[in-house]
């Protein structure tokens, strides 16, 4: 089923998926085998792994003659840190204000001040 | 050459890249017209620029080839503010690039496309959704777009508060509103730290999330935004998000907004006509200086 991947994004989706399922510790041989019914070149597991190593999103080890890779991050830990939006992060002091904003904001009485609002939006469009 | 037309475009530069951010950001009515308000926040920052830039040469020059020594120093003051123009765009556009392209490249990972219709999710090439129990919406602008959700999103919105999200998202998707930040970041940054004025990129924020609001508010009405808006907040956990405008300050506000949509629009043109005049204010200023 080769079509099923579409860019390099599949890939190394497909790839990490194996390392957080089967790893950690994997060589490129073993992440290959793994991925067999993809119809993939080990050669081009071996680029994605690279990449995925030049990225930080895994870390290797020398074992011999061959590298273990592993993910640097659990995909627990990847998907938290993705929940932030990307509009908002103009720079480091936009987002740590914002941060602060948010943490102080998130009080009951304020909540209730959002529902009174949200009362008089229904009340004039309803 | 006229001694008070160099002076008027010296205050102007000073005054709208200082002073006028400040002036115009505590008014809040302007935000019934997020559109036409922008446009004069972008009007009156152009006018800035083009009058810092030129102040300096215009009044050396205006004072004549006697003092070349002058000429040279007024051009020295103007590309001084360019080069701090230039490497503000630089810093800011690098950044906001490496930090989205490093964020896609993320979310792309860790969360499968989504281009088949879910139940109540409509089909959608940038859509991802992120496994995580917290509401989250929002989106990565740029080349290729996404908008992001959560499942928590899915679990708690009904469908049409997920349309008016998602219109909500694709509006600032397609009409760019990420450059009209991005241009005034640049700005703010350029401007020495001491007179940079927080509330002013707090308010064209908020302008952004209004405009946008206004395009859901056409596809699934108030009601279903305005309630998405609140449910995506409540449950919001701290450290995991920060979507459009989550500080209860903006969502009241926008809430607000939301409640007045149909109320008559008024000072849309009032606004357009400033914003040409503002526009207009610096090349007329220098054609009385006498140039």
């Amino acid at each position: 089923m080769p079509l099923r991947f579409s860019g390099l994004g599949d890939l190394e989706r497909a790839v990490m998926d194996t390392l957080w399922a089967h790893g950690p510790g994997l060589t490129v041989r073993e992440v290959h085998e793994r991925l067999s019914d993809r119809d993939l070149a080990y050669t081009t597991v071996m680029t994605v792994l690279d990449r995925l190593a030049k990225k930080d999103l895994t870390t290797r080890e020398r074992e011999g003659r061959a590298w273990r890779y592993s993910p640097a991050h659990s995909r627990e830990e990847l998907t938290a840190a993705s929940m932030r939006s990307g509009l908002q992060s103009l720079d480091s002091t936009d987002r740590r204000q914002a941060m602060l904003h948010f943490l102080g904001d998130a009080e009951p009485g304020e909540i209730a001040d959002l529902k009174a609002a949200l009362a008089e939006v229904e009340r004039r469009h309803d | 050459m006229s001694y008070a037309a160099v002076t008027a475009l010296v205050v102007l530069a000073v005054g709208l890249s200082t002073l006028a951010p400040c002036l115009l950001a505590p008014v809040t009515g302007l935000r019934r017209s997020p559109g036409a308000t922008l446009l004069l926040w972008q009007s009156a920052s152009l006018a800035a620029v083009a009058a810092a830039l030129l102040a300096a040469p215009v009044a050396a020059w205006g004072a004549g080839s006697r003092h070349p020594a002058l000429l040279a120093l007024a051009v020295l003051v103007s590309g001084g503010m360019a080069l701090r123009l230039l490497v503000s765009g630089h810093r800011v556009g690098t950044g906001l690039r490496r930090l989205r392209s490093h964020h896609r490249d993320l979310v792309d990972l860790i969360a499968a496309p989504r281009d088949r219709p879910a139940i109540g999710l409509p089909a959608g090439r940038g859509l991802r959704v992120l496994d995580h129990p917290s509401p989250t919406a929002y989106c990565l602008p740029g080349h290729r777009g996404r908008i992001v959700l959560s499942a928590g999103t899915l679990d708690r919105l009904g469908p049409e508060e997920l349309t008016a999200v998602l219109a909500h998202e694709r509006a600032h998707l397609a009409a760019r509103h990420d450059l009209v930040l991005e241009l005034f970041s640049v700005l703010h940054h350029a401007v020495p730290a001491r007179v940079r004025c927080e509330a002013a990129l707090s308010e064209v924020h908020l302008l952004v999330e209004a405009l946008a609001d206004r395009r859901a508010l056409h596809v699934t009405g108030p009601v279903p935004l305005a309630r998405a808006l609140v449910t995506l907040h409540e449950a919001a956990h701290p450290d995991a998000t920060l979507g459009a405008g989550t500080t209860t300050a903006r969502t009241r506000a926008r809430l607000e907004l939301i409640a007045a949509a149909d109320a008559p629009r008024r000072w849309q043109s009032v606004l357009m006509v400033t914003s040409s005049l503002v526009v207009g204010l610096t090349p007329w200023l220098i054609a009385v200086a006498g140039l």
